[in-house]
């Protein structure tokens, strides 16, 4: 049995990687409900975000929170560029959805190679935005960076749900996301809509990745798990509001962090797809239901 | 009224649009005058909707269209909407999850920030029942409220031509009556109307012309008071 020291760290561990998740989460819902599409190059603005800020930081001497504005908004950009180059004309064509989701694979697996070609295929890492810690309270040690996850995560829930509820912008991307057609005869262009929430997505991703960083090491590879993890808190969440998803990310991140401290690393995949597929026996439209309302 | 002469406020030639090998809309032309209440009846299957749809791009169509005597051919649909071609569209497209007021404001999505408390009051002069269910989801609300709703909405877009696809569908006779007033109303005001309707003799007495649309096609053009009675039009219904 694992002593109680352990399991508490583990808990505290779990939120702090169940908020990077439930970002991803939170970026998948969002293009998932402006239309439809399953983006599964979600991970890869994860890993984008990661390296960007790696590359300003080490290689051009960038303070970090600099690096990471600056690559933030790169790696937006790069989402911008993916629905503009592909999903566009896609959409346009009338390719049917699978198509298009097939074809956010792809993208995934072209931009690592870029990466790749460009940054190299050798992992790397950066401090925690403030030296020092970890911070210690009795036996339990909470790196600073820990503290930066929860902040920047519930700010960036905070600010994401008064953007959708109180701006104009909000609004319209919720219309399209319930009628498209009847948005559109109002004058609001879906497909600019379309383009603010990849642009918002792979912002989302870009964050979840800098922060990360410095609690483990990024890679071009380090999309792919991700990705598929905060795709598993998407479910969870049931694809619907932010906080949802990123209820659905700390559920899984806990999850995880509780089967390593239980059964070893090698169970923390096998626990976290045994939990998503009870999540989607017992409750088939995630944990808030908002899978219901799209299909 | 005679409108050879003036521009039309929209004019459409020669629309036509198909589902796969299905020709739901042969190549038809019509127009609304500037001020113009223009019904078209037509039963059910006939191709109301999808001429609405060819008409507003959110099907595709082989035709021309001007509007304001400019061609707008080429536009898209909330291109249309932002020169003032507003549809309230079959179904009534109600952003369903969202308050009244939500589904208003997001109907002035091209307003400027000043416009807006002007067009929400004059949606609530016209229908005081909104005014009351401000908060209320929009899927919560009864089939004519919903309707209302899907009315104001396109108001508040400030149309320079309203177009209905059906508003009266599954309504009480006394709602029906009453929404379908309001637009007479409004075309009082000098706002172009586009009205779809199955069967309704009240859209029939707003309107100044009627198109009788059967299989894909117009069978009939009438200006309103040359029809004597609502039994007139049944021989065009069976082509
Ligand atoms: N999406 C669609 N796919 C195939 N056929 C359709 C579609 N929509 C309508 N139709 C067919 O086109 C014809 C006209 O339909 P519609 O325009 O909806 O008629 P109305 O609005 O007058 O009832 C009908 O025969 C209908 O079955
Ligand atoms: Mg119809």
């Amino acid at each position: 049995m694992p002593s109680s020291v352990e399991l508490i760290q583990s808990l505290i561990n779990g939120v702090g990687i169940g908020l990077v998740y439930g970002l991803v989460a939170i970026g998948f819902s969002v293009i998932y409900n402006a239309s439809g599409i399953v983006n599964f190059a979600q991970g890869v603005f994860v890993m984008l975000g990661g390296m960007f800020a790696h590359t300003l930081l080490t290689t051009l001497g960038i303070p970090i929170w600099l690096s990471a504005i600056v690559s933030t908004i790169a790696v937006a950009g790069v989402g911008i560029l993916v629905q503009i180059l592909i999903i566009t004309p896609m959409w346009v064509r009338k390719a049917p959805l699978f198509a298009i989701i097939l074809a956010t694979l792809a993208i995934q697996l072209l931009i690592e190679q870029i990466i790749i070609i460009t940054l190299g295929d050798q992992p790397r890492t950066f401090p925690s935005f403030t030296p020092g810690g970890p911070l210690k309270i009795g036996e339990i040690a909470l790196g600073y960076q820990l503290f930066w996850i929860l902040g920047c995560g519930a700010l960036m829930v905070y600010a994401l749900t008064q953007f959708f509820n109180r701006t104009r912008m909000g609004r319209a991307l919720r219309a399209c996301s319930q009628n498209a057609e009847a948005a559109a005869l109002l004058g609001i262009p879906v497909n600019r809509m379309l383009m603010l929430s990849f642009a918002l997505s792979a912002a989302l991703g870009a964050v979840a990745g800098i922060l990360i960083t410095p609690t483990q090491y990024t890679a071009y590879s380090v999309g792919g798990p991700f990705g598929i993890n905060g795709f598993i808190a998407a479910i969870i969440g049931g694809f619907g509001s932010a906080p949802a998803a990123l209820i659905g990310g700390i559920v899984l991140g806990v999850v995880q962090s509780g089967a390593i401290v239980f059964f070893g690393a090698g169970f923390k995949n096998v626990v976290a797809l045994t939990v998503l597929l009870i999540v989607l026996l017992f409750f088939p439209n995630g944990l808030f239901g908002g899978l219901a309302k799209k299909a | 009224m005679t409108t050879a002469s003036a521009t039309p406020l929209i004019a459409v030639s020669e629309l036509a649009a198909r589902y796969g090998h299905i020709h739901a809309l042969h190549p038809t032309s019509l127009y609304v005058a500037p001020g113009e209440f223009v019904t078209i009846l037509g039963p059910n299957g006939a191709g109301k909707t999808t001429l609405l749809r060819a008409i507003t791009r959110l099907i595709a169509s082989s035709g021309h269209i001007t509007f304001n005597g400019r061609d707008v051919t080429g536009l898209k649909t909330h291109q249309l909407a932002e020169l003032g071609i507003i549809m309230a569209p079959e179904g009534r497209g109600l952003f369903g999850d969202m308050t009244v007021r939500e589904n208003l404001v997001l109907g002035a999505f091209k307003a400027k920030p000043g416009e807006l408390s002007g067009r929400l009051d004059k949606v609530f002069t016209l229908f005081p029942r909104l005014h009351e269910r401000l908060d209320q989801i929009a899927s919560s609300m009864s089939g004519g409220e919903q309707q209302m709703l899907a009315v104001g909405r396109a108001l508040m877009a400030d149309p320079k031509l309203l177009i209905l696809d059906e508003p009266s569908l599954g309504l009480a006779p006394r709602v029906a009556s009453e929404i379908l007033s309001t637009l007479g109303l409004l075309n009082k005001e000098g706002l172009g109307i586009l009205l779809v309707e199955q069967k309704a003799p009240l859209a029939l007495k707003l309107a100044q012309r009627v198109y009788i649309l059967s299989s894909g096609s117009i069978q009939a053009e009438l200006p309103t008071n040359q029809i004597k009675s609502y039994h007139d039009l049944a021989r065009y219904y069976f082509h």
